[in-house]
């Protein structure tokens, strides 16, 4: 057997152990578990999208948490306002925040390294302004409750679900909703990065110079890193929107984009499969950080000195530590005959 | 929107058919030793300074404990870190509600901490006692979320408060109003406008500033230029000190009225200090908590008790006004859960919390009742009003009713 | 159309937008000195200054005279800026620019976490350096405190350009962060060297904590949270690698958005953020390195 068929086999191997995990997961844990399961995997979506800008193209982003809320404020828009079913507004706020993604994308044109992180910061601060100012579509201040004013686009509103002839709780929906979008995002990222684009992408992370010399579009290539990142980014907020069942400019501030690009550097920029570790941090941090202590001030402590320590521990995160895991391997397969 | 409510109320039907009929004997998050229930606060992030009301509330759950409990049963009481970020409050309050079981969600903190909630633990029937939040909209809407109470007096009310003072002793005043740009600030002006009634002509100059800005100087000297001479000052405690600092800068000296929030003797001690006495004299402000850094109640009986709970059950720092209110509120369901009886339900606290009628609450002011009743959905509408003068709060009159 | 237009109430506004841009100027140098120093941006840099300020309250309250307690503080926080460059910097030195700068959101949190932890969060003040008594000069009001702040930043500015200019010290920091590894080839210590721009921007970081807590008139935990985002503003206006730029910017800023705030009615309180974080961007897009930076040479 030569190592090319050995390598596919080992593919589908692990595509199928990720499939029957994602089946059977929610089976071995608790109802809430699958919930903030379905809450990881929404970090997992926005962070995927975060890598393919910063991890492959090597354009920082720290305004992702600001198209997040397009996506969001999408799909509450669309229920509260026009009455649509809450998870047929996804495929639309995935379309807003790429629009809104390559718009964002234009000043990386001029602008590169630190100044166009700080511009995507400028970004991410001044959203929950927009989105007060237009309180009209937006709800200002209060955002806006799809449970409250449209509970008849809210799927699972009864408690259980029924898809495709199965019935669970709104919980497992959730669950299966979020990771089944999820894995669908990570294959697309996963071709891409294989394809033609990723080696733009990485060229143009690399050296700017050198791949415009190469006859690389710079600026098509960007602005398309941009509204793809925004693309993932939107659905990851139109899922946040519909598991939280409200929006708030409270929810998207600056601590989102943080979380994002901690957990696609905890991840491991670069790195697809370490996305998912990144997504866990981030969700799960939080939450441990208080279970450490309730006083004053612990909380935020553990918390940053968690992401120091891993950083130190780990400075090309997870999937920096997966690659030199599996280079022997990975050596010998491709090596020897 | 009056189909979509409707709607709900059919919805919520089916819901509450489902509910009744998996009926068991004893009440979720009831046990015969104790009653669980929960809540969010921020542990973490720019808000955690208001964590004080949830570690008030749990000290004094303690204290209750040590005597016996209520019933035998002992209080436990759960809060949750949401960093002030609902989508995180709807998080935790669901797993509150799922995986721990409470009985009843309690002292949540947040205005929109506690909408993002609400249609959620209606349509489950959870209790959402006593939400720690200025919203009217807790006790107005009752009839559409009988399974929401609020605590504290709204701000608007209170801005109400301050516009008939206005127009009863100095209708020809010219005001102005430095006021938080979000619900809390607009709620208080609305009141404030709602008090002036016809007067409403009164206000010359309404300037607001954004809670991130880090000063109000622009402001204030706004104000000052469209020659005002009665401010109001509708912002937290940090803004409310830069109100009288940068106003001392520019020579002016309005009458101050100042809202509720940042009115504790400590923060005007500060104002005080950084100014002069001359600066705050004759600010007015309405009160309904005790103040722990106000020596006036340093030999009273209530604030002697509040002081020993919060050293023997860990209550935190004991000059903080949010760990009174904390307290507070945790009289209150305690005194709610005794008249619940001896098998409380989630229907049973519910009646109970809406027909209060608590006079001795040692952490309120002397004469303020926490009150419910038929079409009375606010448990403390009641409030004095107070005037600094030489460096201390002075009450004056007798109670409002606020609402 | 304008009816009257009053001038003193610009003046007036211009003198405040001048104040409140000098208190950000503090910070925005601190900001500068990093980046300057060792390339990255350090955005635990306001919290490092809140917690400096926290210091020197303890100070004060142990009965130390204001100056004594500024003093000490400076010296402490350079000692404590070394600290934390040894401590959690070193280990990444060499690591992309982004793991450094995920650290120093780290830092933020373990900082501000540390400060609550340590000082309980109620509202304290902290005397002023210098006179708040009012002053007016044809109907503008102002206090020395003002004047005081902009001059400090100005100082800083001095005596940072003759440090880096005329010192051997300062020479071979700016040697160690333009061209490391020459600078190692040449006997300079080059690791030392980033430790010392830590030190100097924490410095800095204090002095301006302890300018902005009096002229904010108190301070809490959250002192420097809103003025880290336009400090960071200022500094890209006026350019990220100069402190002079980043005094002007912080200035022109604080002008610009009182202005905008006074006279441009739509803009409203919700926009006046947005448009004058979107002013900076236009801004860049002229000039990429903002108003007084050099346009960096781009290797292959």
């Amino acid at each position: 057997m030569g190592s090319r068929a050995l390598g596919i086999a080992l593919w589908l191997l692990v595509a199928a152990v990720v499939l029957v995990a994602y089946l059977f997961v929610p089976r071995l844990i608790s109802d809430f578990h699958s919930r903030e399961l379905a809450g990881a995997g929404v970090f997992f979506i926005a962070i995927v999208g975060l890598n393919l800008l910063t991890g492959y193209t090597g354009q920082i982003s720290l305004g992702h948490g600001a198209l997040m809320a397009v996506g969001g404020y999408t799909t509450a828009a669309l229920v509260v306002h026009e009455h649509w079913r809450d998870v047929w507004t996804i495929p639309l706020a995935g379309i807003a925040a790429g629009i809104v993604g390559f718009v964002i994308g234009l000043p990386a044109l001029r602008l590169s390294g630190l100044y166009l992180a700080l511009a995507t910061f400028a970004f991410a601060i001044a959203i929950p302004s927009l989105l007060k100012k237009f309180s009209g579509l937006t709800g200002g201040g209060q955002g806006l409750r799809l449970l409250e004013d449209a509970p008849l686009q809210v799927t699972g509103l009864s408690g259980t679900v029924t898809v495709f002839g199965h019935s669970m709780t709104q919980n497992h929906f959730l669950y299966y909703l979020t990771w089944g979008l999820g894995l669908v995002g990570f294959v697309i990222a996963w071709l891409v990065v294989r394809g033609g684009a990723g080696r733009t992408f990485r060229a143009v992370r690399d050296s700017e110079v050198a791949a415009a010399s190469a006859g690389v579009d710079l600026a098509w290539t960007k602005t398309l890193a941009f509204a793809l990142s925004g693309v993932y980014a939107g659905v990851a907020g139109a899922l946040l929107a519909i598991q939280v069942e409200i929006v708030n400019p409270l929810s998207f501030t600056f601590l989102l984009s943080i979380l994002l690009l901690v957990g696609a550097v905890v991840g491991g920029l670069g790195s697809l499969g370490g996305m998912i570790v990144g997504a866990l941090f981030v969700q799960y941090l939080p939450q441990l950080s208080t279970h450490v202590s309730t006083a004053q001030g612990v909380p935020d402590f553990v918390f940053g000195a968690a992401i120091i320590a891993v950083m130190l521990l780990l400075p090309t995160g997870v999937g920096g530590l997966l690659r030199r895991l599996a280079r022997p391997l990975t050596t010998r397969l491709y090596l020897r005959p | 929107m009056a189909r979509a409510s409707y709607l709900i109320l059919l919805v919520l039907g089916a819901l509450a058919l489902a509910t009744v009929a998996s009926g068991a004997a004893s009440e979720t998050g009831v046990t015969p030793t104790t009653v669980t229930i929960g809540g969010t606060t921020p542990l973490s992030g720019p808000a955690s300074a208001y964590q004080s009301v949830a570690k008030g509330a749990a000290a004094y759950f303690r204290y209750v404990n040590a005597k016996g409990g209520v019933n035998k049963r002992k209080i436990n009481y759960i809060y949750k870190d949401d960093g002030y970020d609902p989508s995180r409050t709807a998080d935790a309050t669901r797993e509150l509600v799922q995986q721990d079981k409470v009985f009843a969600i309690f002292n949540s903190l947040g205005t929109d901490q506690n909408l993002a909630t609400r249609a959620y633990l209606n349509a489950l029937k959870v209790p959402q006692l006593f939400t720690a939040s200025g919203a009217t909209t807790f006790g107005r809407d009752y009839k559409k979320y009988p399974w929401t109470i609020g605590y504290q007096p709204n701000y608007r009310a209170e801005g109400t408060i301050y516009g008939r003072y206005i127009v009863r002793h100095t209708p020809k005043a010219s005001v102005g109003v430095l006021y938080q740009n979000d619900d809390y600030g607009k709620d208080l002006l609305a009141g404030l406008q709602r008090g002036l009634g016809a007067k409403a002509g009164l206000i010359r100059s309404k300037q607001s500033y954004n809670v991130d800005d880090p000063d109000v100087q622009s402001e204030i000297a706004k104000l000052k230029a469209a020659k005002v001479n009665t401010l109001m000052v509708f912002a937290t405690p940090k803004f409310a000190i830069q109100a009288y600092v940068y106003a001392r800068k520019l020579a002016w000296r309005p009458v101050v009225y100042m809202n509720a929030v940042s009115s504790a003797a400590n923060i005007m001690g500060l104002s005080t200090a950084a100014t002069n006495r001359k600066q705050t004299e004759g600010t007015l402000s309405i009160v309904f908590l005790k103040d722990p850094t106000d020596p006036a109640w340093r030999k009273d009986a209530g604030m002697k008790l509040y002081r020993s709970i919060m050293k023997k059950y860990r209550g935190g720092d004991p000059n903080d006004v949010y760990a009174v209110y904390g307290m507070s509120v945790a009289h209150t369901f305690v005194e709610a859960l005794k008249k619940a009886g001896k098998n409380p339900t989630r229907a049973g606290i519910m009646k109970a919390a809406d027909s209060l009628n608590i006079t001795n609450d040692p952490f309120l002011l002397p004469g303020i009742a926490v009150k419910t009743g038929a079409g009375d959905h606010f448990p403390i509408d009641q409030a004095k009003l107070q005037r600094y003068h030489n460096g201390h709060w002075v009450a004056f009159g007798g109670l409002f009713r606020v609402r | 159309m304008i009816l009257a237009f009053d001038w003193t109430q610009l003046a007036q506004q211009v003198v405040i937008g001048l104040a409140s841009g000098g208190v950000w100027a503090t910070l925005a140098v601190a900001l500068v000195l990093i980046y300057r120093s060792t390339g990255v941006i350090n955005f635990a840099q306001g919290e490092m200054a809140m917690f400096s300020t926290f210091i020197a309250w303890s100070l004060v309250e142990h009965g130390l005279s204001y100056w004594a307690a500024f003093l000490l503080t400076v010296a402490i926080s350079f000692a404590g800026g070394v600290a934390v460059e040894r401590a959690v910097i070193r280990p990444v030195e060499r690591a992309p620019t982004l793991t450094v700068v995920i650290v120093t959101l780290g830092l933020f949190f373990v900082v501000n976490g540390a400060a609550r932890w340590i000082w309980s969060p109620e509202t304290r003040s902290l005397p002023n350096a210098f006179s708040t008594r009012p002053i007016a000069v044809g109907g503008v009001a102002f206090s020395i405190s003002d004047l005081g702040t902009i001059a400090v930043s100005l100082a800083a500015v001095g005596l940072l350009w003759l440090f880096f200019r005329y010192t051997k010290l300062g020479l071979a920091s700016r040697a160690a962060a333009v061209n490391p590894d020459a600078s190692r080839l040449v006997g300079v210590r080059v690791s030392w060297m980033l430790a010392l721009g830590w030190g100097l921007a924490a410095a800095m970081g204090a002095v301006s904590g302890m300018l902005t807590a009096p002229a904010l008139a108190s301070f809490d935990q959250n002192l420097m949270q809103p003025v880290l985002l336009y400090a960071f503003a200022g500094a890209v206006l006026g350019g990220l690698g100069s402190p002079l730029g980043a005094v002007v910017g912080s200035l022109l800023l604080g002008v610009l958005i009182n202005l905008i705030g006074t006279y441009v009615n739509w803009v409203g309180t919700d926009l006046r953020l947005p448009v004058a974080l979107a002013v900076i961007l236009g801004v860049l897009l002229v000039r990429p390195a903002g108003l007084f930076g050099r346009p960096l040479e781009t290797r292959v």
